[in-house]
């Protein structure tokens, strides 16, 4: 059985991990000197690129430009060495067209678009290293790069997943625990306020589990909050330095 | 001197094929998507990308980094494929140096298992306890100018040096003096000497270029 594996009798899971446990996570920003932002994060093995351009005048045609805020274009790329089998297609398959989608619903959640009309902004993800929790790992390195570019948003927005495993609920998935094929929670939340920008669950759950999950993928994400808030201030406080404050 | 330009990662990932001579042995591919600037845009590979790509197969296969041999698992069936994917992640310029320099520091690093076939069952066993590093014969470097007005040569341009430039030039050199490739895509014209000078810049960045390399390579740290 699946869950034997991936929850040990003393509470460990396959890397060890308790079963809230988060992988350890290393964010840097301002990595790019092209872009208006940009950051790079590693949770556990996973490593995820994000880079901002904007706010700019729309590329393309004028006709999609919002009168009354701006439009916010996300792309997801998956390095074609970023899985262990060589990937075929980078972007444009309909995997990275749905994170696409998803990561352009969940900035339009929290970043103040109304303060940019007829503009666009730019989110490019590039995930270099895979090994679960892509979606998480995206959204993180984008609520970075967003605020590396001074585009002022409502919140952080924090993801992290969550799964359900012999009664106990999981925070953080590997690769190995995404394929086990239990069912699996995704959750972008705005911290401060405590609200959800994404959710969403794929495989069989009861619906008296839910809460478990919610809850542990929940403090799972406020506890990326508390570590990309020191992440930002730590980038802050270099940045003044070097302009000499 | 100027530094390399352009991030890049390169992870060359490998496939045993059954073949016959006369199949690619290594597949480069080089990307540049948007988001390493404002000047690509999302679709398909774009002239420049597709550009690089084909220069950097030129220079895998002038320069014979690597041999068709080496690759060879048992001749006339199975040999290894090798996939470069070249990602470009931040883009100020002179491309084609920073590709080549990617390249050759992926493939020293590349491992390969051993693989045997088995007589029986004649299909291939794969030994991923036994890696061993890919044979480098010889070691490219690229060195480009970006040239104005007849004149004026720099070497290594950056991004908006080449935007202003008249024309470009890409001498790819290695160890022994020997030229692999020499790229120059039209633009503005070059005197006889001024091509022996870029020979001789080409030669010194060679040496800059081999002893970084060797310092970087030597201290990471073996798995």
């Amino acid at each position: 059985m699946a869950g034997l594996e991936l929850l040990s009798d003393q509470g460990y899971r396959v890397d060890g991990r308790r079963a809230g446990e988060l992988r350890k996570i290393q964010a840097r920003m301002g990595v790019f000197a092209q872009a208006d932002g940009s950051a790079y994060i590693e949770q556990g093995n996973t490593k995820a690129l994000a880079v901002v351009y904007g706010p700019h005048e729309i590329r393309g045609s004028r006709s999609r430009a919002l009168p009354d805020r701006a439009l916010v274009n996300c792309q997801y790329s998956s390095a074609t060495f970023s899985t262990g089998e060589r990937k075929r297609r980078p972007h444009g398959d309909r995997k990275s067209c749905e994170m696409g989608l998803q990561l352009r619903q969940t900035f339009e959640a929290a970043i103040l678009t109304q303060l940019h009309p007829r503009s666009q902004i730019d989110i490019y993800v590039q995930v270099l290293q895979a090994d679960g929790g892509t979606y998480a790992a995206c959204v993180n390195a984008a609520t970075l790069a967003v605020l590396d570019a001074g585009i002022p948003m409502r919140d952080f927005v924090c993801a992290c997943s969550a799964g359900f495993v012999d009664g106990t609920a999981l925070a953080d998935l590997s690769h190995v625990e995404e394929a086990a094929g239990g069912p699996q929670l995704a959750l972008a939340l705005l911290p401060a306020s405590g609200q959800i920008a994404l959710l969403e669950m794929d495989a069989r759950l009861h619906e008296d589990h839910l809460e478990w999950v919610l809850e542990a993928a929940a403090q799972a994400a406020r506890d990326v909050h508390t570590l990309l808030d020191r992440v930002v201030r730590q980038h802050v406080h270099e940045a003044s330095i070097l302009l000499g404050d | 001197m100027p530094l390399i330009k352009g991030m890049l990662i390169e992870r060359p990932s490998f496939r045993s094929y059954f073949h016959s001579c006369g199949v690619f042995l290594s597949v480069p591919n080089v990307d540049l998507p948007p988001l390493c600037s404002s000047r690509f845009r999302s679709g398909p590979p774009g002239e420049e990308a597709q550009v690089a790509s084909q220069f950097i197969a030129d220079v895998i296969e002038n320069s014979q980094i690597i041999q068709k041999e080496d690759l060879c698992i048992s001749s006339g069936k199975l040999a290894w494929v090798l996939y470069c994917d070249l990602i470009c992640l931040d883009y100020d310029g002179n491309i084609l140096d920073a590709c080549t320099f990617a390249l050759l520091a992926a493939l020293k690093n590349v491992q390969l298992p051993e693989v045997s076939i088995n007589e029986e069952t004649s299909l291939a066993e794969v030994n991923l306890k036994k890696k061993s590093f890919l044979n480098i014969r010889t070691h490219p470097v690229a060195t480009s100018f970006a040239v104005f007005d007849d004149t004026l040569l720099i070497v290594d341009p950056t991004g908006e040096e080449e935007r202003l430039a008249t024309g470009t030039l890409t001498v790819v050199m290695d160890e022994e003096g020997r030229l692999s490739c020499l790229h120059k895509p039209g633009g503005s014209g070059l005197t006889g000497a001024k091509l022996q000078d870029c020979m001789s810049r080409a030669v010194t960045r060679h040496k800059e270029v081999k002893t970084l390399m060797d310092e970087v390579i030597k201290s990471m740290k073996p798995k």
